[in-house]
Protein backbone atom coordinates (compact mmCIF):
# COMPACT_ATOMS: atom_id res chain seq x y z
CA UNK A 1 0.00 0.00 0.00
CA UNK A 2 1.00 3.47 -0.84
CA UNK A 3 2.35 5.08 2.47
CA UNK A 4 2.80 9.01 2.25
CA UNK A 5 5.10 9.25 5.58
CA UNK A 6 7.47 6.43 3.73
CA UNK A 7 7.35 8.22 0.62
CA UNK A 8 8.56 11.46 1.56
CA UNK A 9 10.53 9.88 4.32
CA UNK A 10 12.62 7.54 2.14
CA UNK A 11 13.02 10.54 -0.53
CA UNK A 12 14.90 12.58 2.46
CA UNK A 13 16.78 9.67 4.22
CA UNK A 14 17.91 8.51 0.06
CA UNK A 15 19.29 11.86 -0.17
CA UNK A 16 20.94 12.27 3.07
CA UNK A 17 22.34 8.91 2.21
CA UNK A 18 23.53 10.06 -1.47
CA UNK A 19 24.86 12.98 0.59
CA UNK A 20 27.09 10.87 2.94
CA UNK A 21 28.04 8.47 0.49
CA UNK A 22 28.77 10.72 -2.20
CA UNK A 23 31.07 12.83 0.35
CA UNK A 24 32.85 10.28 1.76
CA UNK A 25 32.68 7.17 -0.14
CA UNK A 26 32.59 8.87 -4.13
CA UNK A 27 34.90 11.79 -3.90
CA UNK A 28 37.95 10.47 -2.79
CA UNK A 29 37.92 7.90 -5.58
CA UNK A 30 36.99 10.47 -8.26
CA UNK A 31 39.73 12.80 -6.97
CA UNK A 32 41.91 10.23 -7.55
CA UNK A 33 40.60 9.33 -10.86
CA UNK A 34 40.87 12.96 -12.00
CA UNK A 35 44.40 13.16 -10.49
CA UNK A 36 45.35 9.92 -12.63
CA UNK A 37 43.81 10.93 -15.68
CA UNK A 38 45.27 14.63 -15.12
CA UNK A 39 48.91 12.62 -15.09
CA UNK A 40 47.88 10.57 -17.56
CA UNK A 41 47.55 13.37 -20.25
CA UNK A 42 50.62 15.82 -19.04
CA UNK A 43 52.82 12.67 -19.70
CA UNK A 44 51.31 12.43 -22.82
CA UNK A 45 51.18 15.91 -23.68
CA UNK A 46 55.09 16.06 -22.41
CA UNK A 47 56.49 12.92 -24.20
CA UNK A 48 54.98 14.21 -27.46
CA UNK A 49 56.97 17.18 -26.42
CA UNK A 50 59.72 15.50 -25.75
CA UNK A 51 59.34 13.82 -28.92
CA UNK A 52 59.24 17.10 -30.68
CA UNK A 53 62.03 18.22 -29.72
CA UNK A 54 64.46 15.32 -30.04
CA UNK A 55 62.90 15.62 -33.77
CA UNK A 56 63.90 18.98 -33.91
CA UNK A 57 66.97 18.47 -32.74
CA UNK A 58 67.99 15.64 -34.96
CA UNK A 59 67.49 17.31 -38.14
CA UNK A 60 68.99 20.33 -37.08
CA UNK A 61 71.81 17.91 -36.39
CA UNK A 62 71.02 16.40 -39.96
CA UNK A 63 70.90 20.01 -41.28
CA UNK A 64 74.85 21.09 -39.24
CA UNK A 65 76.25 17.73 -40.71
CA UNK A 66 75.03 18.49 -44.56
CA UNK A 67 76.13 22.04 -43.78
CA UNK A 68 79.85 20.64 -42.52
CA UNK A 69 80.03 18.24 -45.74
CA UNK A 70 79.16 21.14 -47.74
CA UNK A 71 82.08 23.30 -46.38
CA UNK A 72 84.51 20.16 -46.63
CA UNK A 73 83.78 19.84 -50.15
CA UNK A 74 84.01 23.73 -51.00
CA UNK A 75 87.09 23.73 -49.14
CA UNK A 76 88.53 20.56 -50.99
CA UNK A 77 87.69 21.89 -54.23
CA UNK A 78 89.00 25.26 -53.54
CA UNK A 79 92.45 23.65 -52.54
CA UNK A 80 92.35 21.49 -55.75
CA UNK A 81 91.75 24.76 -57.64
CA UNK A 82 94.61 26.26 -55.93
CA UNK A 83 97.09 23.41 -56.44
CA UNK A 84 96.06 23.02 -59.79
CA UNK A 85 96.67 26.72 -60.58
CA UNK A 86 99.98 26.48 -58.71
CA UNK A 87 100.50 23.86 -60.62
CA UNK A 88 100.23 25.28 -63.69
CA UNK A 89 102.11 28.24 -62.88
CA UNK A 90 104.97 26.58 -61.49
CA UNK A 91 105.16 24.52 -64.99
CA UNK A 92 104.50 27.89 -67.21
CA UNK A 93 107.78 29.73 -64.80
CA UNK A 94 109.56 26.37 -65.24
CA UNK A 95 108.94 26.44 -68.90
CA UNK A 96 109.95 30.26 -69.06
CA UNK A 97 113.05 29.75 -67.12
CA UNK A 98 113.98 27.31 -69.50
CA UNK A 99 113.15 29.35 -72.36
CA UNK A 100 114.97 32.16 -70.63
CA UNK A 101 118.24 30.06 -70.25
CA UNK A 102 118.30 28.45 -73.89
CA UNK A 103 117.63 31.98 -74.75
CA UNK A 104 120.89 33.05 -72.91
CA UNK A 105 122.95 30.24 -73.68
CA UNK A 106 121.80 30.98 -77.54
CA UNK A 107 122.95 34.48 -77.00
CA UNK A 108 126.22 33.36 -75.38
CA UNK A 109 127.22 30.89 -78.08
CA UNK A 110 126.30 33.23 -80.70
CA UNK A 111 128.58 35.81 -79.05
CA UNK A 112 131.50 33.26 -78.20
CA UNK A 113 131.52 32.41 -82.03
CA UNK A 114 131.38 35.78 -83.19
CA UNK A 115 134.11 36.20 -80.63
CA UNK A 116 136.04 33.32 -82.32
CA UNK A 117 135.19 34.35 -86.12
CA UNK A 118 136.36 37.82 -85.31
CA UNK A 119 139.48 35.96 -83.89
CA UNK A 120 139.68 33.59 -86.30
CA UNK A 121 139.31 36.82 -89.07
CA UNK A 122 141.95 38.47 -87.52
CA UNK A 123 144.62 35.42 -87.28
CA UNK A 124 143.44 34.62 -90.74
CA UNK A 125 144.16 38.15 -92.36
CA UNK A 126 147.14 38.73 -90.62
CA UNK A 127 148.16 35.41 -91.11
CA UNK A 128 147.30 35.79 -94.58
CA UNK A 129 149.07 39.09 -94.83
CA UNK A 130 151.92 37.03 -93.42
CA UNK A 131 151.80 34.57 -95.96
CA UNK A 132 151.69 36.62 -98.61
CA UNK A 133 154.62 38.60 -97.38
CA UNK A 134 156.36 35.64 -97.27
CA UNK A 135 155.22 35.05 -100.59
CA UNK A 136 156.04 38.11 -102.04
CA UNK A 137 159.13 38.40 -100.00
CA UNK A 138 158.91 41.91 -100.00
CA UNK A 139 157.94 44.88 -97.43
CA UNK A 140 155.11 46.30 -98.45
CA UNK A 141 154.73 49.94 -96.83
CA UNK A 142 152.50 50.05 -93.71
CA UNK A 143 149.47 51.56 -95.57
CA UNK A 144 149.48 48.77 -98.03
CA UNK A 145 149.78 46.63 -95.32
CA UNK A 146 147.22 48.09 -93.54
CA UNK A 147 144.84 48.42 -96.39
CA UNK A 148 145.12 44.63 -97.78
CA UNK A 149 144.02 43.62 -94.57
CA UNK A 150 140.59 45.43 -94.30
CA UNK A 151 139.95 44.14 -97.78
CA UNK A 152 140.47 40.52 -96.79
CA UNK A 153 138.78 41.26 -93.88
CA UNK A 154 135.82 42.38 -96.06
CA UNK A 155 136.29 39.28 -98.45
CA UNK A 156 135.85 37.02 -95.15
CA UNK A 157 133.02 38.83 -93.91
CA UNK A 158 131.30 38.21 -97.09
CA UNK A 159 132.54 34.61 -96.65
CA UNK A 160 131.07 34.49 -93.25
CA UNK A 161 127.66 36.42 -93.33
CA UNK B 1 0.80 -8.70 4.07
CA UNK B 2 3.07 -8.89 7.03
CA UNK B 3 2.99 -6.31 9.59
CA UNK B 4 5.34 -3.26 9.23
CA UNK B 5 6.23 -1.40 12.15
CA UNK B 6 5.15 2.41 11.79
CA UNK B 7 6.14 5.76 12.89
CA UNK B 8 3.05 8.11 13.50
CA UNK B 9 0.93 5.64 12.75
CA UNK B 10 -1.81 7.62 14.38
CA UNK B 11 -1.17 11.23 13.52
CA UNK B 12 -3.70 12.20 11.04
CA UNK B 13 -5.30 9.76 11.35
CA UNK B 14 -2.31 7.52 9.77
CA UNK B 15 -1.62 9.62 6.21
CA UNK B 16 1.46 10.37 7.47
CA UNK B 17 2.67 6.86 8.24
CA UNK B 18 6.44 5.74 8.26
CA UNK B 19 7.69 1.84 7.67
CA UNK B 20 10.45 1.78 10.07
CA UNK B 21 11.81 -1.36 8.46
CA UNK B 22 11.80 -0.03 5.05
CA UNK B 23 13.89 3.81 6.35
CA UNK B 24 15.91 1.21 8.79
CA UNK B 25 17.08 -1.01 5.90
CA UNK B 26 17.54 2.09 3.60
CA UNK B 27 20.31 3.52 6.37
CA UNK B 28 21.49 -0.07 6.65
CA UNK B 29 21.99 -0.10 3.02
CA UNK B 30 23.34 3.23 2.87
CA UNK B 31 25.99 1.99 5.45
CA UNK B 32 26.98 -1.14 4.03
CA UNK B 33 27.52 0.95 0.69
CA UNK B 34 29.86 3.37 2.37
CA UNK B 35 31.84 0.64 4.67
CA UNK B 36 32.27 -1.06 1.19
CA UNK B 37 33.78 2.07 -0.26
CA UNK B 38 35.63 2.80 3.06
CA UNK B 39 37.64 -0.52 2.83
CA UNK B 40 38.18 -0.29 -1.16
CA UNK B 41 39.55 3.32 -0.71
CA UNK B 42 41.98 2.10 1.98
CA UNK B 43 45.26 2.66 0.23
CA UNK B 44 43.84 4.43 -2.36
CA UNK B 45 46.79 4.87 -4.80
CA UNK B 46 47.07 6.22 -8.27
CA UNK B 47 49.53 3.62 -9.51
CA UNK B 48 49.21 1.00 -7.53
CA UNK B 49 45.40 -0.57 -7.17
CA UNK B 50 44.20 -2.73 -5.00
CA UNK B 51 41.59 -5.43 -6.00
CA UNK B 52 39.14 -3.82 -4.36
CA UNK B 53 39.88 -0.30 -5.65
CA UNK B 54 40.28 -1.78 -8.80
CA UNK B 55 36.43 -3.21 -8.43
CA UNK B 56 34.92 0.53 -7.32
CA UNK B 57 36.93 1.80 -10.22
CA UNK B 58 35.48 -0.52 -12.47
CA UNK B 59 31.95 0.25 -11.09
CA UNK B 60 32.49 4.08 -11.86
CA UNK B 61 33.95 3.52 -15.38
CA UNK B 62 30.69 0.73 -15.69
CA UNK B 63 28.43 4.04 -14.54
CA UNK B 64 30.31 6.29 -16.55
CA UNK B 65 29.66 4.39 -19.65
CA UNK B 66 25.95 4.11 -19.12
CA UNK B 67 25.74 7.50 -18.89
CA UNK B 68 27.66 8.62 -21.59
CA UNK B 69 25.51 6.20 -23.86
CA UNK B 70 21.69 7.91 -22.48
CA UNK B 71 23.12 11.62 -22.29
CA UNK B 72 24.03 14.28 -24.19
CA UNK B 73 27.02 15.87 -23.30
CA UNK B 74 30.12 14.63 -20.98
CA UNK B 75 29.38 17.45 -18.59
CA UNK B 76 26.41 16.00 -17.97
CA UNK B 77 27.69 12.49 -17.86
CA UNK B 78 30.31 13.84 -14.86
CA UNK B 79 27.46 16.03 -13.22
CA UNK B 80 25.38 12.72 -12.33
CA UNK B 81 28.11 10.86 -12.20
CA UNK B 82 28.46 10.32 -8.07
CA UNK B 83 24.79 10.20 -8.37
CA UNK B 84 23.87 7.44 -10.93
CA UNK B 85 27.23 5.35 -8.95
CA UNK B 86 25.39 5.75 -5.38
CA UNK B 87 22.01 5.07 -6.43
CA UNK B 88 23.29 2.33 -8.87
CA UNK B 89 25.57 0.66 -5.58
CA UNK B 90 22.80 1.46 -3.29
CA UNK B 91 20.13 -0.20 -5.00
CA UNK B 92 22.21 -3.00 -5.89
CA UNK B 93 22.49 -3.49 -2.33
CA UNK B 94 18.90 -3.22 -1.37
CA UNK B 95 17.69 -5.67 -4.06
CA UNK B 96 20.47 -8.33 -2.74
CA UNK B 97 19.81 -7.56 0.77
CA UNK B 98 16.13 -9.47 0.15
CA UNK B 99 17.81 -12.23 -1.99
CA UNK B 100 20.02 -13.45 1.03
CA UNK B 101 17.80 -12.97 3.86
CA UNK B 102 14.67 -11.64 5.54
CA UNK B 103 13.95 -11.60 8.95
CA UNK B 104 10.18 -11.69 10.85
CA UNK B 105 9.84 -11.94 14.12
CA UNK B 106 6.60 -13.65 15.90
CA UNK B 107 4.64 -10.91 17.83
CA UNK B 108 1.83 -11.62 19.28
CA UNK B 109 1.07 -8.69 21.43
CA UNK B 110 0.18 -5.77 20.11
CA UNK B 111 1.96 -2.37 19.92
CA UNK B 112 -0.50 -0.05 18.97
CA UNK B 113 1.65 3.38 18.63
CA UNK B 114 3.99 1.49 16.25
CA UNK B 115 0.92 0.42 13.81
CA UNK B 116 1.13 -3.17 15.00
CA UNK B 117 -2.70 -3.17 16.23
CA UNK B 118 -4.50 -6.39 17.02
CA UNK B 119 -6.01 -6.28 13.65
CA UNK B 120 -2.64 -6.06 11.39
CA UNK B 121 -1.05 -8.79 13.63
CA UNK B 122 -4.07 -10.62 12.56
CA UNK B 123 -3.76 -9.69 8.70
CA UNK B 124 0.10 -10.57 9.03
CA UNK B 125 0.11 -13.83 11.23
CA UNK B 126 1.34 -12.23 13.80
CA UNK B 127 4.81 -11.51 11.33
CA UNK B 128 6.60 -8.61 11.87
CA UNK B 129 9.01 -8.20 9.26
CA UNK B 130 12.50 -6.15 10.45
CA UNK B 131 15.02 -7.46 7.24
CA UNK B 132 13.68 -6.94 4.40
CA UNK B 133 14.92 -5.14 0.92
CA UNK B 134 13.76 -1.00 1.20
CA UNK B 135 12.62 -1.80 -2.82
CA UNK B 136 10.00 -3.92 -1.58
CA UNK B 137 8.10 -1.48 -0.84
CA UNK B 138 6.00 1.06 -3.21
CA UNK B 139 6.58 3.91 -1.46
CA UNK B 140 10.06 4.03 -1.34
CA UNK B 141 10.54 3.02 -4.88
CA UNK B 142 8.00 5.26 -5.94
CA UNK B 143 9.99 8.02 -4.20
CA UNK B 144 13.01 7.42 -5.82
CA UNK B 145 11.20 7.33 -9.12
CA UNK B 146 9.29 10.93 -8.08
CA UNK B 147 12.81 11.91 -6.86
CA UNK B 148 14.25 11.64 -10.01
CA UNK B 149 11.60 12.91 -11.89
CA UNK B 150 11.93 16.37 -9.67
CA UNK B 151 15.66 15.89 -10.37
CA UNK B 152 15.26 15.65 -14.15
CA UNK B 153 12.38 18.61 -14.30
CA UNK B 154 14.68 20.89 -12.22
CA UNK B 155 17.30 20.26 -14.74
CA UNK B 156 15.19 21.09 -17.63
CA UNK B 157 14.12 24.14 -16.45
CA UNK B 158 17.38 25.60 -16.68
CA UNK B 159 16.47 25.66 -20.31
CA UNK B 160 13.10 26.82 -20.00
CA UNK B 161 12.19 27.82 -23.74
CA UNK B 162 13.35 24.44 -24.87
CA UNK B 163 11.65 22.72 -21.65
CA UNK B 164 8.37 24.17 -22.39
CA UNK B 165 7.89 23.89 -26.06
CA UNK B 166 8.89 19.80 -25.28
CA UNK B 167 5.03 19.94 -23.91
CA UNK B 168 3.32 21.07 -26.93
CA UNK B 169 2.46 17.47 -27.66
CA UNK B 170 -0.02 16.01 -25.20
CA UNK B 171 1.38 12.99 -25.09
CA UNK B 172 4.75 14.11 -23.02
CA UNK B 173 2.74 15.16 -20.61
CA UNK B 174 1.20 11.74 -20.46
CA UNK B 175 4.59 10.82 -20.37
CA UNK B 176 5.31 12.69 -17.80
CA UNK B 177 2.92 11.01 -15.41
CA UNK B 178 3.35 7.81 -16.62
CA UNK B 179 7.73 7.67 -16.74
CA UNK B 180 7.79 7.95 -12.55
CA UNK B 181 5.33 5.34 -12.12
CA UNK B 182 6.23 3.00 -14.19
CA UNK B 183 9.97 3.99 -13.33
CA UNK B 184 9.18 3.42 -9.84
CA UNK B 185 6.10 -0.09 -10.03
CA UNK B 186 9.14 -2.05 -11.96
CA UNK B 187 11.83 -1.52 -9.15
CA UNK B 188 9.02 -2.70 -6.62
CA UNK B 189 7.03 -5.13 -8.39
CA UNK B 190 10.25 -7.61 -9.23
CA UNK B 191 12.08 -7.10 -6.04
CA UNK B 192 8.41 -7.42 -4.57
CA UNK B 193 7.44 -10.58 -6.27
CA UNK B 194 11.13 -12.14 -5.67
CA UNK B 195 10.75 -12.25 -2.01
CA UNK B 196 7.12 -13.09 -2.29
CA UNK B 197 7.50 -16.09 -3.79
CA UNK B 198 10.63 -16.73 -1.88
CA UNK B 199 8.47 -16.88 1.38
CA UNK B 200 5.76 -18.40 -0.79
CA UNK B 201 8.44 -21.67 -1.54
CA UNK B 202 9.50 -21.56 2.02
CA UNK B 203 6.41 -22.12 2.96
CA UNK B 204 5.90 -25.69 1.12
CA UNK B 205 5.56 -28.27 3.85
CA UNK B 206 8.22 -30.70 3.48
CA UNK B 207 7.06 -34.59 1.98
CA UNK B 208 7.24 -36.92 5.22
CA UNK B 209 8.38 -34.56 7.60
CA UNK B 210 12.06 -34.59 6.26
CA UNK B 211 11.91 -34.27 2.61
CA UNK B 212 12.48 -30.70 1.61
CA UNK B 213 10.71 -31.16 -1.85
CA UNK B 214 10.57 -26.73 -2.32
CA UNK B 215 14.64 -26.86 -2.25
CA UNK B 216 15.22 -27.18 -6.20
CA UNK B 217 12.69 -24.79 -6.72
CA UNK B 218 13.76 -22.41 -3.88
CA UNK B 219 17.73 -22.55 -5.21
CA UNK B 220 16.20 -21.61 -8.52
CA UNK B 221 14.07 -19.16 -7.62
CA UNK B 222 16.77 -17.60 -5.28
CA UNK B 223 19.29 -17.63 -8.52
CA UNK B 224 16.73 -15.29 -10.55
CA UNK B 225 15.89 -13.10 -8.03
CA UNK B 226 19.76 -12.54 -7.81
CA UNK B 227 19.68 -11.76 -11.28
CA UNK B 228 16.60 -10.29 -11.35
CA UNK B 229 17.83 -7.79 -8.93
CA UNK B 230 20.86 -6.96 -10.36
CA UNK B 231 19.10 -6.41 -13.53
CA UNK B 232 16.91 -4.38 -11.63
CA UNK B 233 19.77 -2.02 -10.15
CA UNK B 234 20.92 -1.58 -13.31
CA UNK B 235 17.61 -1.04 -15.42
CA UNK B 236 16.29 1.87 -12.37
CA UNK B 237 20.52 3.85 -12.78
CA UNK B 238 20.19 3.58 -16.46
CA UNK B 239 16.43 5.32 -17.01
CA UNK B 240 17.48 7.51 -14.37
CA UNK B 241 20.28 9.03 -16.77
CA UNK B 242 17.81 8.52 -19.62
CA UNK B 243 15.01 10.80 -18.05
CA UNK B 244 17.97 13.37 -16.49
CA UNK B 245 19.47 13.14 -20.25
CA UNK B 246 16.23 13.84 -21.72
CA UNK B 247 15.74 17.08 -20.10
CA UNK B 248 19.37 17.96 -20.27
CA UNK B 249 19.15 20.64 -23.28
CA UNK B 250 22.90 21.52 -22.73
CA UNK B 251 25.24 21.75 -26.21
CA UNK B 252 25.72 17.82 -26.76
CA UNK B 253 29.22 16.86 -27.28
CA UNK B 254 28.95 13.09 -28.60
CA UNK B 255 27.06 11.48 -30.70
Amino acid sequence: MFELGTFIVSIITFLIMFWIIARYGFKPLAVMLEKRRVHVETQITEAEQSRQQAEAFLSEQRQLLDEARHQAKAILDEARLQADQQGRELVAQAQEEARRLLEENRAMIERERADMLSGVMASVSSLSVELSEKLLRRHLSHEVHEEMIKEAEKILGELVC
Amino acid sequence: MPAFPYLLYNWHGGLFKINITTIGMMILTGLIVLIFLRIAMRRLDMRKPTKMQNLVEWMIDFTASMARDTMPSEEVVQWVLPFAFTMLIFLFVSNWLGVIATVAIHQNTPIPWLGLTAANLAAGHNEVPLFDSPTANMSMTLGMAVMVWLLSHARGLRHPRQYFSHFKNPMAIIEEITNPLTHGMRLFGNIFAGEALISVILGIPLLFGFIPIGLPLLLIWLLYSGFVSTIQAYVFTILMTLYVGQKSYGPSSHH
